[in-house]
């Protein structure tokens, strides 16, 4: 920009956004996952600051491209691996990940067991998501101070640098649980000030899960009958109190249990017809013989 | 079939009713299946017509005779199972026959084509008969050893990947020493092009003896070898009177260290097939010329359509062939051209009749053939060549790189520039079909060969339309 | 002289841009990218050292990029290509090869004749860079 530099310029936010096309993906974000009202809004937030960078850099205004690197924190079950998906496209669609896929990966696939295993196996799954997301879950496992030769600070030093000096071609999202997430930072201020966004995803509420089960249930092509319902509201406050919840996760599993039951009780039936609706139904008792009831 | 009383009574009797027509027939997957194209006589049935040419091109005579009954005849018998009118060419009519897999002997292209193109083409009663194509049974192709050698294996033996191979045939046709002939093959090698070509009139004259002309040109390609770092090749041409003569060419092509040996189209089915063994067990490319072709190929009513050949070729075994440039001086519409391409490079040929293919072909594995494009094609043309006929190619510039006005080095630099030039943009995801000239313009500012070639040919291009053209679309593409 | 093996041989040499757009290319087309290099450019020299595995399953050039010009690091001044290998029936073989890095000094190769009888020639192709020992040549 010289000195005449228009003050009036206009940029049509309402084409920018219609062009980039993430509205779909963020009503998509809106519809498909229950709750996580913060963890939306913040995807949201981060959504316009990426739409007004490009509005910015159309009219010549560079400030240089954002760090995007993230951490997700939050209990196991709570969509983070959803989310990241989703936001891989979101970068996409605004043009900050080229290609927009999902690589996830835990220490196992980045830490060797020998020396010099370390770096080509990190370096591999690096390339691999160059022009995507790279989503490494439970990230502070890559640091165990207890063991100085440790191959994960290797793994973590060839991230750090990727992180740094590839910004364009790839965004690193971090992510497990908050309190382990804190002292891994705190340790590792290098990588903790390289994230520039910090999600935080809270538990389900007891209603949530509800919805979210009807969903699961939805999706499979099954239904619950009344005493269904009434057994699926006594089990969540039961199971959200009981040690390894893990939010959406445990109902997943629950439901898996209850349709396993549904199938062994029509088997016990010996009915020779089963109409439509009884292959559909789940029943309270097939979830009222649950561990949690006893 | 009726009465067999009836059936077999002395006497003549139409075709069609003697088991040669069977509208219900289903072909069977290991039935060969030819399409013909007839031009019956006026006041000819076209049934009958179809079924006459079942009847001569397998079991029948002209009359009816007992002998049949000592055979299971039915099944001797091809059968006609579907006639159809040529579009837009009144009297003219597809019939389709099927062939029992019993008729044919193994391996052996002499016998299929002394069937299906035996007598039948002499026959009376049709003023005209064009095989158009065929389908062949996995179960047949797989006692045909195919291309000695094939794409993949060529490129890897040459290390060439990634584009078109470049080729010239040397200039004059005829009459050029061995030595001054040996001169053609180092300049336009060193220059750039991969390969150089006896022409297919190039064996053992007077002016110029097989065995010194062999000499010379492995002078030739090692010494651009040298130049280059590049693998290089020449086809020697060893095409002779006889087998022994050949043998003996070949083998001397091979003692020198060839990689390449070259024949023609009308040494015969048989010869090529021996030739192709011979080039199997010695681990060498072997170049066809399809010189004579023309003379059964081209004219649209009567003859054998240019695809089926090339099915036969890849068949019998050969790793190239003149397959049509679209662009050039010789004859090609661009569908049908894509047709004869798609025969020589699929591993399962898709029914299009827009190109002229009537079959699905599975190629049961047969290695692909490298089709040739060769005959009044330049460097200004590259873009056209490329869209055309992709990557797996041999593009022949013979006068294109030989009467370049800086010689003939600068004739091949101008050649490969032009080629690399355009590949790169393509894969950089240009429109090379639209900006083509200007890519070319670009490279011309630094590449002068490549901008002389540019001028000197600027005009050059062969705007006839074709004879051999597909009966499916509704005009033919001007080249 | 100039060694002309490889797909753009004939072209000015291609800029790290130019690289990646070959290599976005072939990513494009599903084919593996391996990077490889040697001091003994021979044209019948098939197997160059190679540069790590091929890379699979790569979604984007910039991390082949990031090995290409690794491998140029490590060595500057020898020869590096780029290949691109088609796992496809019917074409399981390398589909693009192109040079990346060749030494600043190319001193070619020597064509040896051995006569035998009537006036036969057996030729040898050697490379003045290959009489040095590996790892000692274009230094």
């Amino acid at each position: 920009m010289n000195e005449l530099e228009d003050l009036n310029e206009l940029v049509d936010l309402e084409a920018l956004l219609a062009e980039s096309q993430v509205d779909e993906v963020l009503d998509e974000l809106e519809t498909e996952l229950i709750g996580l009202k913060p963890v939306k809004a913040r995807v949201r937030e981060i959504a316009s600051l990426l739409l007004i960078e490009r509005a910015r850099k159309s009219l010549g205004l560079d400030g240089g491209s954002p760090s995007l690197h993230m951490s997700f924190t939050g209990n196991p079950g709570t969509g983070k691996t959803t989310v990241a998906m989703r936001m891989a496209q979101v970068l996409h669609r605004l043009g900050y990940a080229r290609k927009g896929h999902l690589v996830a990966v835990t220490r196992d696939d980045l830490v060797g067991q020998y020396i010099g295993h370390t770096a080509p196996k990190t370096k591999d799954i690096l390339k691999k998501a160059m022009g995507g997301v790279l989503f490494i879950d439970e990230a502070y496992y890559l640091y165990r101070p207890e063991n100085e030769r440790d191959y994960g600070q290797e793994a973590i030093e060839i991230l750090l640098q990727v992180m740094e000096t590839q910004r364009d071609d790839l965004v690193v999202v971090v992510a497990g649980y908050a309190d382990r997430m804190e002292t891994f930072f705190r340790s590792n201020p290098g990588l903790s000030s390289r994230i520039a966004h910090h999600l935080e995803f809270p538990d389900y509420s007891a209603e949530e899960l509800e919805l979210i089960a009807q969903r699961m249930l939805a999706q499979m092509q099954y239904r619950l009958s009344a005493t269904g319902i009434a057994a699926l509201r006594e089990y969540i406050p039961l199971r959200m109190r009981r040690p390894h919840f893990a939010n959406a996760r445990s109902i997943r599993n629950a439901l898996d249990r209850a349709r396993l039951r549904q199938a062994n009780r029509l088997f016990g039936q010996k009915s020779a017809r089963l109409t439509r609706d009884q292959l559909m139904t789940i029943e309270g008792e097939d979830l009222r013989a649950s561990r949690v009831f006893s | 079939m009726g009465n067999p009383a009836d059936r077999y009574k002395s006497g003549v009797m139409p075709y069609a009713k003697m088991g040669y027509w069977d509208a219900d027939y289903v072909p069977k997957d290991t039935d060969v299946i030819a399409v013909f194209r007839i031009s019956p006589q006026d006041g000819v049935d076209a049934i009958e017509a179809a079924a006459a040419v079942a009847g001569e091109s397998s079991t029948a005579t002209w009359t009816v005779v007992w002998t049949d009954r000592l055979t299971a005849c039915d099944l001797y018998r091809a059968k006609a199972y579907r006639v159809d009118p040529v579009p837009g060419s009144p009297g003219q009519y597809f019939s389709y026959i099927a062939y029992d897999l019993a008729l044919f002997e193994e391996g052996s292209i002499a016998n299929l084509t002394a069937s299906i193109i035996g007598n039948v083409f002499g026959f009376k009663p049709l003023k005209a008969l064009r095989l158009e194509d065929m389908r062949m049974p996995v179960a047949y192709l797989k006692t045909f050893q195919g291309p000695p050698t094939g794409i993949v294996v060529e490129r890897e033996r040459l290390d060439k990947f990634g584009r078109p191979l470049l080729g010239a045939t040397t200039k004059p046709k005829l009459g050029l020493s061995s030595k001054n002939y040996g001169r053609v093959v180092y300049e336009a090698l060193k220059g750039g092009l991969d390969f150089v070509k006896d022409d297919e009139n190039i064996n053992s004259q007077p002016f110029m003896h097989w065995r010194d002309r062999f000499l010379y040109c492995m002078e030739a390609v090692n010494k651009a070898s040298a130049a280059t770092g590049e693998v290089k090749g020449h086809y020697l041409n060893v095409t002779a009177a006889t087998m022994e003569d050949m043998y003996e060419r070949a083998d001397f092509a091979k003692q020198l260290g060839s990689c390449i040996v070259m024949i023609d189209l009308v040494i015969g089915y048989t010869a090529i097939q021996s030739m192709a063994k011979w080039a199997r067990r010695n681990d060498m490319i072997l170049h066809l010329h399809r010189a004579g072709h023309g003379t059964y190929t081209r004219q649209k009513t009567h003859g054998v359509s240019f695809r089926v050949i090339a099915k036969w070729m890849r068949m019998a075994g050969v790793d190239h062939i003149h397959a049509g440039t679209v662009v050039g001086k010789l004859e090609g519409d661009p569908n049908v051209i894509k047709g004869i391409y798609s025969v020589c490079r699929d591993d399962i040929t898709k029914q299009n009749f827009e190109r002229g293919v009537f079959f699905d072909q599975d190629w049961a594995g047969l290695r692909k053939v490298m089709p040739v494009a060769s005959g009044g094609i330049h460097a200004g043309q590259m873009h056209q060549l490329i869209t055309y006929l992709g990557e797996d190619v041999v593009l022949q510039f013979g006068g294109g790189t030989i009467g370049h006005p800086m010689g003939i080095q600068a004739g091949a630099t101008a050649n490969r520039v032009a080629l690399e030039v355009m590949i790169k943009a393509r894969n950089e995801g240009r429109d090379i079909w639209n900006e083509g000239p200007q890519i070319l313009a670009e490279a011309a500012k630094w590449c002068s060969p490549l901008n002389a070639a540019l001028e000197t040919w600027k005009d050059v291009s062969f705007n006839y339309t074709s004879t051999d053209t597909a009966d499916f679309v509704p005009t033919a593409t001007p080249a | 002289m100039r060694i002309t093996q490889g797909t753009f041989s004939f072209l000015p040499e291609l800029t790290d841009k130019e690289i990646r757009a070959q290599v976005d290319y072939a990513l494009s087309q599903g084919w593996a990218i391996s990077v490889e290099y040697t001091d003994d450019p021979h044209p019948r020299n098939f197997y160059w050292e190679m540069w790590g595995n091929p890379m699979f399953d790569l979604k984007d050039g910039a991390g082949a990029m990031m090995e290409i010009l690794a491998c140029r690091k490590a060595h500057p001044k020898i020869y590096i290509r780029v290949n691109a290998f088609d796992s496809t029936r019917g074409f399981e073989t390398t589909r693009l090869s192109f040079i990346v890095n060749r030494p600043a000094e190319e001193p070619g190769f020597a064509l040896k004749r051995t006569e035998t009888g009537g006036r036969n020639i057996q030729y040898t192709i050697e490379s003045y860079a290959a009489q040095s020992p590996e790892g000692r040549r274009y230094s």
